[in-house]
Formats: C-alpha cells, structure tokens, sequence
C-alpha cells in the first residue's frame, strides 16, 4: 500500500536547504500565464474497476508550479507514484481528480488532438530507460517528433546538432539496440528537445546507470534549465536530488 | 516444477494440443461420418425401378434421353422371352410405340335451353290431343331465355388458342352474325291431334359460321349453334404387357389391372361386342348398369360409349369387318395439352356496331378430359345460364353420333433431333434440339431418337394403311375399336418412378422441358413448355393410352414376332443397395449384351438437366424461323453414383487436408510465441549452469505431456472410428507435434555467437509520415510481419474455401438429383469443416498477431508521448495492417482460388473474391482491434 502523502521542499538559495513549496490552492486558471506546467490538486488512483480491486491511491492533493529554468525532482521510493506524477504532467494520462495546466490552459478544455498538438510544442518527454524505437537510427529517432508537422528535413541539421549536444555525434547512425542504456537515455532526451520544448519531463534517467554515465545525464539536463527549460524529473538519484531547485519527497 | 506442471502452465503448449486435439477429433469424426452420410444416400437412391435399359441400338454419350418408346422397335418377343430366361432376371417389362391417334373433338355448341328456360311442367305432356290433366298452354310457365322477344342481331366470334406454356398460338378465329330471339312453343293442330314445337321468333335468322361450320337449328328441346370445327387433338398410344408393368410399378401400377383381364387376341371381335352392348339395350339396363358401367366378362367397361358409338358408325360406313378388332385402353385422365376454346358474344346494331358486350364463353381441356372418351369437352355456358344436362339423364343420354370417332392413323412426330454442343467443366454436354417435324405416315423416322438409322423392315406399311383404304383393292379396310378398361394418372405414374435415378418408364410420363433462357440467351424466369396443338414434337404430353401387345397387333398390323419392342426394362433379382447388387447387375447386362441387344446398367444412375437450345421453334408469316431458347430436360447421368461418390469423396479428403494444413500453420505459430515466451527462462537456466542437452530435455518433456494428451485422443479416435483416413490424421497431427517440439528445443539452444546488426542502412525510405514509419516498423519485424500475412492470407483462403462450398452445394443438388441428395448428406459436415478452416486462419491471425503487440503498444506510446495526435497513431495502425493485407492479399486470393479449385472449380472465381474481401475487411477490423 503506497502512503499517498508527501513532503514538499524548496532549495534555499546559498543554504542547501530545501524550503517547503506552498501547496497551491484550487485554481482554475494559474495567474502566471508564463508557468509552462502548474498540477493542482492532484489525486491518482488505480483499481476499483470491474474487477472488484480495491483502489490504491498513490497520489493525493499534490501541487506543483513549474517555472522556467527550473528543474524540479520528484522523488520516493517505487511505487510511490513518481511515474504516474510524470505522466499525468506530460498529459498522458488523466489524473483521478485536480487540474494540470500548460502555460496556464486547463487540460480539462482541450481535447485529445489539441493535447498532442500542445505536448509537441510544449513537453518533451523522457521515459524511463530512454524507450527508442527498434529498427530506427539515434538520428531518426530524434527526429520522430517533427513528423507530424513535416519538419523532418528542416530538423535534421538541428537534430544532429542535438545528438553532438549529448555526446552522441558519432553515433547517429547506430540502432538502438547498438547503443548502452546511457545513450539511449541521451539520444531520447535529445529527441524530446528537437521541437525546442519548454519543459523537459524525464522518468528515473540515471536509474541503472553507471556513475559516469548518470553524472552526464544530470549535467545535461541542468544545462538545458540553464537554456529556459523547465525539467520535472523523477529520480531518487541523490545528485540529481541534489542539483534540483525544489523537490517534492513521495512518502 | 514437473512437466505436467509446466506444459499447464505453458498455456501456448495447452493452447496448441488442445486446438491439435480439436482439429483431429473434428476433422476425422466429420470425415467419417460425412463419408457415412454420403454412402448411405447414394447407396439409398443409386437403384430406382429397373436396373438394365435394353435397347436395339446403342444410345450415344454418357448422357441418356428420356424417351425410350420411340416407336423404332428393334426387340422381339423372342427376345423378350429370352431375357426373362436369364437366371438374373427379376422382371423384363417392354414398352413400344404404338401409334399416334387423331380425334376430332366435339364441335361447340350453344344449349338453347339457356335462352329458352327449361320448363319442367311441359316435358313428356304435351302429346297429341290435351291429355286430362296436363297443363294448359296458358298456364305454361314464362320462357326464362335471355334474348328478347324480338329477334336481336348479334354477333359470335370464335376462336381457339394453344399455349405451349411460352407463347400462345390461335388456331383459328371465325365471326358471324344473324339474329337470334326467344323462342316459342307452338302448339299446332296436326292430323289425328295436336302436336307441340319450338319455334323460333319470327325475323329470327339464326346464326351461321362459314363453311365448312354449320348454322343454327331448332330441334325439340335445342337451338344448336354450330361453330367451326375445334382442332384435332393427337394421342400417343403406347403398349405394355400389363403383368410385367405392374411388377415394375408395385402398387402404383393397379391402374393396368384391368387390362390384365382384357380378353385375349381371339376373343377381340369388335363386331361381336359390339353386338353384345347392344345386346344390353335392347334387353333393358339398369340405372346402376349405366353409373357402374355393364359387366363385360368380369370388367365393370364405365366408359362403354365410344365403344357402341364407333360400332355404330363403323358398322354404317362400311368399315366394321370381320377382321376389326376391339383394342383394349387404359386412357388417360386429363390433359396437360393447353387449349381454350373462346366465343366472344356480342349484340349489333343493324349498322354492325357494338351495342351490347353479352360476354365471352371459354372452356379448357382440363384434368377432367379423357381421351377416346370425351363426352362433351367444349359445351359452352352462356353467362347467367343454368346448368340443365342432369335433367337429361345421368349418363344415359346416349344419342347416335354423339361421339365423333377417333380416327386411327399412324403419323409420328419425330423426337427433337438433338446435336451435341461444347461440354461443360463438369462434363455437362450443351446440346441443341431441332424440333422433330410431324413426318411420313407409312414410313418410320430416317433414324430414331438418339442417331440411329431405324430398320424400316420391321413394319410392313400394307398393314398399316390398311385401316384407312386398301389402295390395290379399293375397299373400306377393317378399323380397330376403342373399348376403354379404366384410366391412369400420369402424376402418379411419375410419382412412382421417383425423382432420383429413375429412367422415365418411357411413352407414358415423358420429362418436361423448361425454358430458361430466351433466344438472346437471358435468362428468364423459369417456365415449362407444354404441348401445344402447334405441333413442334419438342415437348410431348403423357401418353393418352395404354394397351398390351395384343392392341399393338390389332392397331400397327405385323407378322408374329416382329421386333416391335422398342425397349425392355430389366429388374435384376439381385436385392439390396447398388453397391451390393453391382456384380449381380453388371453381370446379368453381359448376358443381355450377350444377345445382341444393347443393355444399359442405369442403376447407379441420376437425373441430370441437360440444356438444350432449341432454334428454329417458330416460323413468322414470312416464314422466317426464330429459336426459342434454351431449355432443360432431365436425362440420366451413367454411373452418377460413381461420379458423386468420388467427388464428394475428394471434397471431404481436400477439406481434411486443408483442416491440417491449417494446424500445422497454427502449431509452428504458436511453437514460435512458446520459443520467444520461454527465451529468457532458458536463458536463465543456461546462467545456472544447465548444459544445453538438458534444456532440450526440459523443452521436450513439456512437449511430452502434449504429445501424450494427442497420441491418448488419437487412440480413442481410431477405436471410436477406424479407418485409413484416422490413422493418417492422428500420424500427421503428432508429427506435426514432435516436429514443433524438435524445433523449438532446437531454438532455446544457447546462443555462442552474439548478434550483430548492422548499422543503419541510410538507403532505407526515411520516416517523414505515418506510412513510412509502419514501413519500417514492418521492415524492422519481417519474420513477425510475414507470419501475419501469412496468417492472414490463410484466413481470407479459408473464407473462400466456405464461400466456395457454400455456392457450390446448391449447384450440385441442381446438377443432379442424385448429387444433389448426396450434396446435401454432407453439406453441413463440409460446411462445419469449412468453418473451422476459418477458426484456425482467425487463430493464427491472433497468435501471431500477438507476437508484436507488446512491441507495437510501446512503441505507440512513445509515439503518443512525442506529440503524435490520435490521428497519426491510427494511420500507423492502419498502414501497418494495409501493408500486412497486401502482402496477404495474393496469398490469400490465390489460396481461395486453389481450395475453389479443389473443391468446387464453378465457385473458384467467387472463392477468390471472397478470399480478397475478407483479407480487405480484416485491415480495418485488425486496425480497431489494435487500438
């Protein structure tokens, strides 16, 4: 059974300490339209179904303001509901209650078109262990996103650009199944920057990792917030942890 | 975790058996007992009432013709006689032609009593002197006649229509006109006393035809308006030996009782029984006599009439000689000759103009007109009249001439010659039938029915014109007789010789044509063609009568045993099915070909339409000829059984081949999900330290257990049904078995070399859409999409192959009679095997389409998390499954094709059609799914 409460902290500045973030109010529309990704009130909860399983709440009155150039770490243990966090964020899923807002747009309004339309422009989304297609190049998968509006050749020289970004220059013609767990993490975390997303939302990058190869990880994803992008990443990886403007601790 | 445990657990390996298991029991349990149903019912219907056909010559083709009384003769009674000697012999039962007749039937008349009123309290009373107490002329009642007091101009047109059942024909139509009134009863003083007449009104003309036709005429109780002549109506009669043919027939054949009691050659004089029914009036006759019918030397004669009526005429013309003979008939009861006689009444002006239409009078030959009997088939009712006959006596107004006598003559029609066409697949011959001409009186056809030069030696033509003149000598030839021993329903005679594998007995109950395609040659709705008096000798109705030899003798004139007989039909003593009386059969034909005679074993046979396209049928005043069309006729297939039983046979082995083919598409389907399944846990094992000869025993100890379940239901199949067929089956299914289990153990082996793939070739159509990235998604997986097409191509042949069956039952069962019962003992055996053919390919299109659905669920995730709306994730579904149709699509139209081919080659073309519309409708169906 997964304790749906959390902590809520935020970095001090110069301190280390991270204070708590004000657990934000039901609002239907956020003040500050620049906010690329407000959750408000957020519950998630699994079972109930025909089934007769009893549901298990795994995430209950969570609040979250993500700012530009800020990155964000949820964090707890498995189970503790980081993932569904993440995805109820990207617009993935619905959550059971409580509002996600993307530059202040209540996703309740939007329909399904409209969302993906949105989540291209705005979220760049990271799963865990960096799913890649099979069967297509680092460089064709980075490219993946810009199909949809005819903007796969326009893209490429950017596309590579990306993949140099993240190490992997050498690389792009390679299969996924040619690549190690880090450079697919990194190949996916270039693809979910190719439309120049706002905010980054990665799923456990470091998990299974090496050292070397989670601290390229990290490194990459705190320059991006240093480019404007907001990062909400899921991890218990204690530097990552560490690097993050606020956190907010799964119990 | 033991092997049962783990083959339980393996639910692909449970999954696998289980389907194996059901595809065995079903396949071999449906084969077996479709191929039970099957032999039951040809053997049921392959034997009708004869089983050797003997003939003088010998019928071309594998195709026989219906008519086998074809007057050409070419048996004798020495030969006959010979047959039954035959230790086979059950019954020998010959049939000829004997001749055709021709009767004048009645002229029409009006009854006058209808315009008169009958007036009940005048007849018999008004004599001579007012007798005491009759009725006073004043107080006769009223007149109830419809005409008028004064005389009316009217005007009568005439007229008789044919109808062969396509078109009608008029005969003839006349008109005249005259005046008519209501007559009179006259009492006029006479010497000695008073008489009393009708008389017509004064002014009253009467009405009068053109010639050759008569007028009008007041007689005692009757004004009789005489119309033209009604046509000749011909009648075929045909000689059986009353014995034997009720043999044949059973129960069916007590209608020939009578003549069985007929007298015999010598005892025939036609001028002493006629004499003798005289006889009966002048001694007195009971009312009862009159109803029943007299007793004629132990025969209850109903129809003793014409016999008297044709004595008398016979004996006043001159033509009653001592050598003329009585012929004793069975007559037919009703005609199926279609025709109307109609009389259009209308009043005139004295202008000619129509003032008044009176109405139309029509009467049909109907189911109540006998041959040679007929008393009055054309008397007209006027509308509104009354029917008075009964007050002239139930049946004992007999009147001098009031029956014209039939006219012997020995005109034959010619059978429709027919040529054989182009053959069909299915063997079917087309055929085209010249409609036969009315020929030669004195001389046979040139050639019989099937081709044949008929012997022209076997009649001697002196005889036969003798019954009208003898030309030599100029004298008056003795006529035959008519003297009428009962009648026969040629419905039931029909009946009798059922509808599979019965040869028509010939001359008595011919099989009817039926149009079914106009002369363009579309179709039209179907419609039997009825003899009509438009004489074309293609459509023939039931023999009017039937007589034994001895009435041959009497009507055709020929020396002692002549070859008369135009063909003999055989029952052989052998009892049971066709199977078992086969040797019997065949051997007693050799002994009949052994004569000389040429004998067909139609047991075994069946019915078959045959299409015949009939040109030439009608000639327009101009005289050009016009075909009719095509139509059908039954004839009889030789050795159908054989035919139907190998086809169905081949049906059913096609069908349970194609049933494993099935399995075996599933076995290997569900062996590769159990090896991509159980990859990981070998690999586990081999980290463990297990040798590779112990994982294979690890694989193939689960197998065991499948194995086992197979070779235990395999068992209890083959003492529950034994045959080849089983053992084949239950081998094959657990080969198939033990090859999958071989393999996989062989797949889960470990892997010494590491995969290397290569780099990405850059020449590949980039992803720039929704298509080109299920291309390369299909690229990526070509063994998983291939499985898929190939699932699915087997889905869309099985959906064919049902398709195919489903088309071709209805045409085997009107192909024919026989293959059309057979065809429907096994239909629904086929049909439940054609289904489960259509399970597997659905099955296998699910196993394997679970291969990549994990795969495919994520990569549209990642998809989905990239932005791509719901739309583009359902075109890659659709593309995915477009591109997988139309790998599948050749295999699947071109395997439909092969199963049509194999199972039914007329369906083929819509087996293929269907095979590409069930793999077109899975893409769509399988794009929902995957959603």
């Amino acid at each position: 059974m997964t304790n749906p409460t959390h902590v809520q902290r935020s970095r001090r500045s110069g301190s280390g300490e991270v204070p708590l973030q004000t657990r934000a109010n039901t609002i239907v529309k956020a003040a500050d339209h620049a906010t690329p990704l407000e959750l408000s009130d957020i519950t998630i909860r699994y079972g109930g179904g025909k089934g007769g399983a009893e549901p298990v709440s795994v995430v209950e009155g969570f609040d979250l303001t993500l700012h530009a150039g800020e990155m964000h770490c949820v964090a707890g243990r498995s189970g503790s509901g980081k993932t569904s966090i993440l995805t109820v964020g990207a617009g993935l899923t619905l959550p059971t209650s409580g509002r996600v807002f993307w530059e202040g747009d209540s996703l309740e309004s939007m329909g399904d078109d409209e969302i993906a339309d949105r989540r291209r422009a705005l979220i760049g989304y990271v799963d865990q262990g960096g799913a890649l297609i099979d069967g297509m190049s680092a460089l064709e998968n980075v490219l993946l996103p810009a199909v949809p509006d005819g903007e796969v050749e326009q893209r490429r020289d950017m596309a590579k650009d990306l993949l140099d970004l993240v190490g992997l220059g050498r690389r792009m013609r390679h299969r996924p199944a040619q690549l190690s767990g880090g450079e697919r993490q990194r190949v996916a975390i270039a693809r979910a920057l190719i439309l120049g997303t706002r905010v980054l939302v990665v799923d456990e990058p470091t998990a299974s990792l090496d050292r070397a190869s989670a601290n390229r990880i990290i490194s990459i994803l705190k320059d991006t917030t240093n480019d404007g992008i907001a990062v909400l990443v899921a991890s218990h990886d204690h530097e990552l942890v560490r690097l993050s403007d606020t956190l907010t601790e799964l119990i | 975790m033991n092997a049962v445990q783990r083959f339980i657990r393996s639910k692909v390996l449970l999954l696998t058996a289980a389907i194996l298991i059901a595809a065995m029991c079903l396949s071999v349990l449906v084969q077996s007992q479709s191929q039970a149903a099957l032999n039951r019912t040809v053997d049921e219907n392959s034997r009708g009432l004869y089983d050797v056909l003997v003939q003088a010559k010998a019928p071309a083709g594998a195709l026989l013709q219906p008519e086998i009384a074809t007057g050409t003769g070419g048996i004798s009674f020495e030969q006959l006689e010979s047959i039954r000697k035959l230790s086979g012999t059950s019954v020998a039962a010959p049939i000829s032609l004997v001749s055709r007749v021709t009767q004048n039937l009645e002229s029409p008349r009006l009854d006058a009593m209808d315009y008169l009123g009958y007036n009940a309290g005048l007849a018999g009373t008004a004599t001579a002197d007012q007798a005491a107490g009759a009725t006073a002329p004043e107080q006769w009642p009223a007149a109830e006649s419809v005409l008028s007091d004064e005389p009316k101009k009217y005007r009568l047109t005439a007229s008789a229509v044919s109808s062969d059942g396509v078109s009608e024909q008029t005969l003839f139509k006349s008109t005249a006109e005259g005046s008519l009134g209501k007559a009179k009863l006259v009492e006029e003083r006479a010497a000695g006393g008073s008489s009393i007449r009708i008389a017509a009104p004064e002014g009253e003309t009467g009405i009068k035809f053109p010639a050759p036709a008569g007028g009008s005429e007041h007689n005692l109780f009757n004004l009789s308006v005489s119309l033209p002549l009604a046509p000749e109506v011909t009648e075929s009669v045909v000689a059986v030996d009353p014995a034997a043919e009720r043999a044949l027939l059973g129960s069916a054949g007590d209608f020939l009782a009578p003549l069985e009691k007929a007298p015999p050659a010598d005892a025939r004089d036609a001028g002493a029984i006629g004499r003798y029914f005289e006889g009966l009036f002048t001694t007195g006759i009971s009312l009862d006599q009159l109803d029943e019918g007299p007793d004629f030397l132990g025969v209850k004669l109903k129809y003793w009439a014409p016999m008297m009526t044709q004595y008398q005429q016979a004996r006043r013309s001159g033509q009653l000689t001592a050598d003329s003979q009585a012929i004793p008939l069975i007559v037919r009861s009703g005609t199926s000759l279609d025709l109307t006689y109609n009389v259009k009444i209308e009043e005139i002006n004295d202008a000619g103009k129509v003032v008044k239409d009176v109405g139309t009078v029509s009467r049909s030959l109907g189911k109540d007109y006998l041959p040679f009997v007929s008393k009055e088939p054309f008397v007209l009712s006027w509308p509104g009249s009354t029917d008075h006959s009964s007050l002239l006596g139930a049946g004992g107004n007999f009147n001098q001439g009031l029956y014209t006598p039939a006219k012997w003559s020995t005109d034959f029609a010619a059978a429709p010659k027919y040529t054989d066409g182009e053959a069909a697949a299915n063997g079917a011959v087309g055929k085209t039938a010249v409609p036969g001409e009315w020929v030669t009186v004195n001389r046979l056809p040139e050639k019989s029915a099937n081709g044949a030069p008929v012997d022209q030696t076997q009649r001697e033509p002196v005889d036969e014109r003798s019954y009208r003149e003898n030309l030599a000598a100029g004298e008056q030839a003795a006529a035959p007789l008519p003297m009428v021993y009962g009648t026969f329903d040629p419905a039931a005679v029909a009946e009798a010789a059922g509808d599979v594998n019965k040869l028509p007995l010939g001359g008595y109950d011919p099989t009817p044509f039926t149009l079914v395609e106009d002369a363009e040659g579309k179709d039209v709705d179907p419609k039997e063609l009825e003899p009509s008096l438009s004489a074309t000798g293609l459509a023939s109705q039931s023999a009017g009568a039937i007589t034994d030899y001895y009435g041959l003798a009497a009507a055709r004139g020929y020396t002692e045993n002549a070859d008369v007989i135009d063909a003999v039909r055989v029952r052989a003593k052998a009892p049971g099915s066709w199977k078992e009386a086969q040797p019997e059969v065949e051997k007693l034909a050799g002994d009949i070909r052994a004569m000389g005679l040429e004998a067909t074993v139609v047991a075994g046979s069946a019915r078959e339409d045959a299409s015949i396209f009939v040109p030439g049928y009608s000639k327009d005043d101009a005289g050009k000829e016009s075909p009719l069309g095509t139509v059908q006729q039954s004839w009889v297939r030789q050795n159908a059984a054989e035919a139907v039983t190998g086809s169905l046979s081949g049906t059913n082995v096609t069908l349970l081949f194609l049933t494993l083919c099935g399995a075996a598409l599933l076995t290997g389907a569900s062996t590769v999900s159990y090896i991509r399944k159980r990859r990981s846990e070998a690999g586990t094992l081999r980290a463990m330290g297990w040798t590779q000869r112990r994982i294979r025993s690890w694989v193939l100890e689960e197998f065991g257990v499948g194995a086992v379940l197979l070779a235990a239901a395999g068992l209890v199949l083959s003492l529950v049904s034994w045959s080849v067929s089983t053992a084949l089956v239950c081998v094959a299914v657990l080969v198939l078995y033990a090859g999958a289990a071989l393999f996989a153990a062989r797949q889960l082996r470990h892997r010494d070399v590491i995969d290397q793939e290569p780099q990405h070739d850059e020449r590949l159509i980039p992803v720039d859409s929704p298509l080109t990235f299920a291309n390369r998604q299909l690229g990526t997986n070509k063994f998983n999409t291939l499985a898929l097409a190939i699932a699915v191509g087997v889905f869309g042949a099985a959906v064919g192959g049902l398709v195919a069956l489903l088309i071709d039952i209805p045409r085997a069962a009107g192909a024919s009679a026989l293959s059309g019962l057979a065809a429907a003992a096994v239909a629904l055996p086929s049909i439940l095997l054609a289904l489960a053919g259509v399970v597997v390919g659905l099955v296998l299109t699910l196993v394997t389409g679970r291969f990549e659905l994990q795969a495919k669920r994520q990569y549209l995730g990642i998809l989905e998390a990239m932005g791509w709306n719901p739309d583009m994730l359902r075109q890659v579904r659709l593309f995915e499954n477009a591109l997988v149709g139309t790998v599948a699509l050749p295999l699947g139209v071109l395997g439909a094709l092969g199963i049509g081919l194999l199972l039914a080659p007329y369906a083929a073309l819509w087996a293929g059609v269907a095979g590409l519309i069930a793999v077109l409708c899975w893409i769509p169906i399988s794009t929902k799914v995957v959603q």
